[in-house]
């Protein structure tokens, strides 16, 4: 059980798959403009913009409620903006061409019929995406599931479901990665490799956005974070800039969000 | 929309939930048959009627399963969430939906069949044990199976709509399940003026299809053309939910 939990120390190296067919270099990866979701009187997401270009870990950070989740469902197609708009690749996500092979997302780790086998759960995504079956193999070795694949997914450790999620996402290898608090349920060794798969992935010159609402686990895998409260965005910085003006990480996210908080 | 298919085909056989359906389905046609064979009495069984209205328990319990199987294809996904990485993968949600619609039917279809072949074996042995003269000729017979493979095809393409625009299990199953078992029992039934209305209620419709009650119900090909109708209703009333609507 313990070594199934654990996930593998690769760097995460999957074969290429055939590049999709449309190459829209000049957009950003992401293009968040003025994107505004209300529910009734509420303001779940407020005039948010952003972009973010290939190659870049991204913390997305804000306290629960934010908005943070709203802002990925948004971005992901699964809702519908009030006001503005959210493009990946230059596109709505629902315009996407074969978006499995652009953008890969886990949004919830437990989105698993507890009935189904990890390893039908992934082919049928593979199915419906038109991916070969053999990168159903490759994804579940990849995040070292290959052993309990067969084995119904009311079976699996929250670590197990975490890992046959991202391996769901990874399954068009993507160029870019959507992760709504990933390393939820993960062991150290788990975020240990989580962390080193998404700095190799971004080596590669894929495109990381992580929510998270702990900064100890962004602060060591993001290249820069954007903090939000209350829906809208408070801070949009780098890192090593906000290391070379004295601050901390801490410091600026409880600074700028204590109106939440309070 | 071939791959899409295939996909729903997949999960319809990766979990129990269908073989659970179709286990309960036999189970019930086999009783149901058997008690109306064996306990009504032998005048309540002589006409060709009457005996259809026994073997005909094959298509109404196969009616019933197979909406809730067309129900559960896309209430479960919402249930369990997996609606997310479905939507992820495939964000056409109109494609996914027919696909879950095509799918049901097929496999609604394949209920119908094996309900109705079974009540019939079974109803004809409960005959033949009483020495009843059994009415039905190879037309009947024809028409029950494929009248009640037909209707169940169609109404699991009902509960795919109609689980679709509900979207929570519990009361989508229930409200499939009152209204087969209850609600048209009263409007089909013994309540006087009723049954003019509802015989165009989409549960005698399907009994009209397969050849039952001539007397009270509308004509085999009317009620196929009209169950077929409210498929196509339910079908797209899931569609227009389910692309309008934000995924929950």
């Amino acid at each position: 059980m313990a070594r199934t939990d654990a996930l593998p120390k690769s760097d995460g190296g999957t074969r290429p798959l055939p590049a999709p067919k449309e190459g829209s270099a000049r957009d950003p990866v992401i293009g968040v403009r003025s994107l505004t979701k209300r529910y009734g009187e509420i303001t779940a997401v407020d005039e948010l913009s952003f972009s973010l270009e290939a190659g870049t870990v991204t913390g997305f950070l804000g306290p629960n409620g934010a908005g943070k989740t709203t802002t990925l469902r948004l971005l992901l197609g699964l809702a519908e903006p009030t006001s503005g708009e959210a493009l990946v690749f230059g596109h709505h996500y629902r315009a996407l061409d074969e978006p499995a092979r652009r953008v890969g997302a886990v949004l919830e780790s437990n989105d698993l019929h507890p009935g189904r086998s990890g390893r039908d759960h992934l082919r049928a995504l593979a199915l419906a995406a038109e991916l070969p079956p053999s990168r159903v193999e490759e994804v579940l070795e990849l995040v070292e599931l290959d052993g309990v694949a067969g084995r119904r997914a009311r079976t699996y450790s929250l670590g197990m479901r975490q890992r046959l999620g991202l391996a769901a996402a990874l399954l068009g290898d993507p160029k870019l990665l959507v992760l709504d608090e990933p390393a939820n349920g993960l062991d150290p060794e788990g975020v240990h490799w989580l962390r080193s798969f998404l700095r190799g992935f971004a080596g590669r010159g894929g495109t990381v956005l992580i929510s998270s609402h702990v900064l100890a686990e962004v602060a060591q895998t993001v290249d820069q974070v954007l903090i939000i409260d209350r829906g809208r965005l408070v801070a949009s910085a780098r890192l090593d800039e906000l290391a070379s003006r004295g601050e901390t990480l801490e410091d600026t996210y409880l600074e700028l969000t204590a109106g939440g908080a309070s | 929309m071939r791959a899409q298919l295939r996909s729903e085909l997949l999960k319809q056989r990766s979990t129990r939930t269908n073989l659970g359906l179709f286990a309960a389905m036999l189970g019930l046609v086999s009783l149901a048959v058997l008690l109306h064979g064996l306990g009504l009495a032998a005048e309540q069984l002589g006409s060709a009627s009457d005996q259809l209205m026994v073997l005909g328990r094959g298509e109404f319990l196969a009616a019933l399963f197979a909406a809730l199987l067309g129900t559960m294809s896309i209430t479960a996904e919402i249930r369990h969430g997996t609606i997310r990485p479905t939507f992820l993968v495939s964000p056409g949600r109109g494609r996914v939906v027919a696909a879950k619609v095509w799918a049901s039917t097929l496999i609604g279809a394949g209920f119908g069949l094996a309900a109705c072949a079974l009540a019939a074996g079974i109803g004809i042995a409960a005959l033949r044990l009483r020495g009843i003269d059994v009415q039905l000729d190879g037309g009947d017979y024809a028409l029950l199976v494929a009248g009640g493979a037909a209707a169940a095809a169609l109404w699991a393409a009902i509960g795919v709509g109609i689980g679709a625009v509900v979207r929570s299990q519990v009361p989508t199953v229930v409200g499939v399940a009152a209204w087969l078992l209850f609600v048209e029992g009263l409007l089909v039934g013994d309540v006087a003026g009723v049954a003019n209305v509802g015989r165009f209620a989409p549960g005698a419709l399907g009994m009209a299809a397969s050849g039952q009650d001539p007397d009270t119900l509308v004509a085999p090909a009317v009620g196929f053309v009209l169950l077929a109708l409210y498929a196509v209703a339910a079908a797209a009333a899931g569609w227009v939910a389910t692309t309008h609507r934000d995924v929950v």
